[in-house]
């Protein structure tokens, strides 16, 4: 099946058979909610979580991840990624996340231990288990998905599709150009947009308008549930750092990756041709996109824009909906 | 013209303006539009090298300013190459002759003998309300920076065309006065002065179309027609790039320095990246990013009312039938 990246809308038009999806993240108290949502979509198949060093350093992430994966009761294979980026020392958002990485409500200790393979052979072993091709999930730095096509060249085609958060078009936040997990990881990043995977983009651009605000927080709160509890309290806490800075809401950029997946109409975007900085002074994991098409290259990533806000909110009161 | 009202009552001094740029069609405009200014007294103009070379550039601008009846105003040369990196030019936009391929009368004036970093510095000295509109590369403009440590507390307006705070036309994120010399259009950036960046992000909307452009043909003066006829190239170079007419990206930094109103812009610290693998000669703006610069006195203009804009245009060109 020939799949254009843009078409992503057309992911279910074709079957009725849930979509399998890898999970890889550096939970963080967004890609916990995405994947709050990931778990609770009939359409989505989890074939394995992988976690990665970003938010916080790789244990912290990983016993969050086996932590989250308890509370939602995910009995699929975990594996820890690689404890720094390709090619770089590490960058942590403790000021985000806090101490932890997944600071705020209470949670279970992880159910079982992590299996002692790395991230990318999980994910190797997952691609080469799937009948059909899989979809990669990203919301942290890149560094497991690039060490998987650096180890695994020959898997590309049981690769769907990366529905990644990370970039910005025309914003960036840790740096004036740059989002946190590409400028974590640029050399994976760069891996990635090279590699002719189809990639949908949820950049900053899309991501900062997925704001839900402190109204919308005891909207899911009073859908009752300890899930439900859990996620109001993780919202609490991200959106004070936000709130600082001056946010209206807490950009639940992580969640835009799934939504794109499960909910493509509710997303606008745009395809364009993306090139990563590694090197530079102020631009070290730049995602440059060819809006004016100077370059004469054809697009290689779908690249969201603009999201329904009120429909976004619904599809998270609805997602903790689903745990009781 | 017999309006009362449009006369002011009392005389207001013209504000001194010096010009720097790399002739070029679009300077050409800028210097046709600033030729006929009440509020600016164009009292020097600089020729760099850039759209195509100085050799070029520097003829351009002292035949540009002979045809607007401005062999008054002196001309001095710049530098022939950006500070560190070899000149890369545009003649694909400009024309061979950076004037579209049109050829002007030679002007009786020749340029002035001292260089133009000492003729900007000179000026600034002499005139406490300079304003400087740079519409090239920023090389002249960094080099008088670099000579005279004391020139930026001197020279408080500088409006620039370059640059671009999101997309490019030259690279996917860069523009062409920038990447051309990106060391020296971060000399400007970081030296204190605070910079008004008119960049891609509101030129492309500063355009007439080829309607427009036919329109002004019909003025009939032989600033008209040089107009019209040295823009048909790069019109037709910009709407194969699918833009809606020809840009004209050096009249808006004038007109921005001349009256603001017709122009939306937002402060920001601005930065240029030099060594990126594809990013350098990026204008690195920190107006939606969560981590801000240190500096942030700059100011990206990102809006501008069009119909306004082209009257201007128009208003300015009918003057060469006036007299």
């Amino acid at each position: 099946m020939v799949e254009t990246r843009s078409n992503i809308q057309t992911f279910y038009a074709s079957t009725s058979q849930p979509l399998p999806i890898i999970l890889d993240g550096d939970p963080g108290h967004d890609d916990a909610i995405a994947w709050v949502l990931a778990r609770s979509r009939p359409e989505l198949r989890i074939l394995c979580v992988t976690s990665v060093c970003g938010n916080q350093t790789i244990e912290k992430t990983t016993y969050n991840a086996g932590r989250i994966m308890a509370l939602l009761g995910m009995d699929v294979p975990l594996a820890m990624g690689l404890p720094k980026p390709l090619f770089r020392d590490p960058i942590i958002a403790d000021t985000v996340h806090g101490k932890t990485g997944l600071d705020g409500p209470e949670l279970p200790e992880p159910m079982k231990s992590p299996v002692a393979c790395s991230a990318a052979e999980l994910m190797a072993q997952c691609l080469k288990e799937s009948d059909e091709p899989v979809v990669i999930v990203p919301t942290g730095p890149l560094t497991n998905v690039g060490a998987l096509l650096l180890l695994y060249p020959e898997l590309k085609s049981k690769i769907r599709h990366i529905s990644l958060m990370g970039g910005g078009i025309a914003r960036g936040n840790w740096t004036p150009a740059a989002e946190f997990n590409i400028l974590v990881d640029p050399d994976a990043a760069k891996i990635v947009f090279e590699s002719g995977i189809p990639i949908t983009m949820a950049g900053l651009d899309v991501t900062e308008r997925a704001l839900v605000y402190p109204e919308d927080f005891e909207r899911i709160r009073r859908v009752g549930n300890h899930v439900a509890s859990v996620v109001a309290g993780w919202l609490e806490f991200f959106y004070h750092f936000h709130q600082s800075l001056g946010y209206p809401g807490a950009p639940v950029h992580d969640a835009v990756a799934v939504t794109a997946l499960i909910r493509p109409e509710i997303l606008t975007g745009e395809d364009l041709y993306v090139q990563v900085e590694t090197k530079g002074v102020f631009c070290r994991g730049a995602t440059v996109g060819d809006l004016n098409k100077v370059s004469g290259k054809p697009p290689n990533a779908y690249c969201l824009k603009d999201i329904n806000r009120n429909a976004f909110v619904d599809l998270l009161v609805e997602a903790v909906t689903y745990y009781g | 013209m017999t309006d009362i009202k449009m006369k002011p009552s009392a005389e207001k001094r013209s504000i001194p303006l010096f010009i720097d740029c790399d002739t070029g069609v679009d300077d050409a405009m800028a210097l046709l539009c600033a030729a006929k200014m009440k509020s600016f007294d164009l009292i020097g103009v600089a020729a760099v090298a850039g759209n195509v070379a100085l050799d070029k550039t520097l003829p351009n601008t002292l035949n540009v300013l002979a045809l607007a009846g401005r062999t008054d105003v002196p001309v001095y040369k710049g530098a022939y190459k950006p500070l560190v990196r070899p000149l890369v030019s545009a003649p694909h936009v400009h024309g061979l002759n950076g004037l579209g391929g049109v050829e002007l009368d030679s002007s009786p004036r020749k340029e002035e003998p001292e260089p133009a970093w000492d003729a900007l510095y000179n000026a600034a000295m002499e005139h406490e309300d300079l304003v400087l509109v740079a519409v090239g590369p920023l090389t002249n403009v960094a080099k008088a920076f670099i000579k005279y440590r004391e020139l930026p507390k001197r020279l408080s307006k500088i409006v620039i065309m370059g640059g671009a705070a999101v997309g490019g036309n030259t690279t996917p994120c860069t523009e062409f006065n920038i990447v051309t010399d990106p060391e020296a259009a971060d000399v400007v950036f970081n030296s204190g002065v605070p910079i008004v960046m008119c960049g891609l992000d509101v030129t492309l909307k500063a355009y007439l179309t080829g309607t427009e452009l036919d329109e002004l043909a019909k003025l009939g003066t032989p600033q008209a027609i040089f107009s019209y006829q040295s823009q048909q190239n790069a019109l037709r170079y910009e709407m194969s790039k699918g833009l809606p007419g020809i840009c004209l990206h050096d009249p808006a930094a004038l007109f921005f320095a001349e009256d603001e109103t017709m122009f939306t812009a937002r402060k920001a610290g601005i930065r240029v990246e030099t060594r990126g693998s594809i990013t350098s000669g990026k204008t690195v703006t920190d107006l939606d990013s969560d981590k801000k610069m240190s500096y942030r006195e700059h100011r990206v203009v990102l809006d501008i009312n069009r119909d306004a804009f082209r009257e201007r245009i128009f208003t300015l060109m009918r003057k060469y039938s006036e007299t």
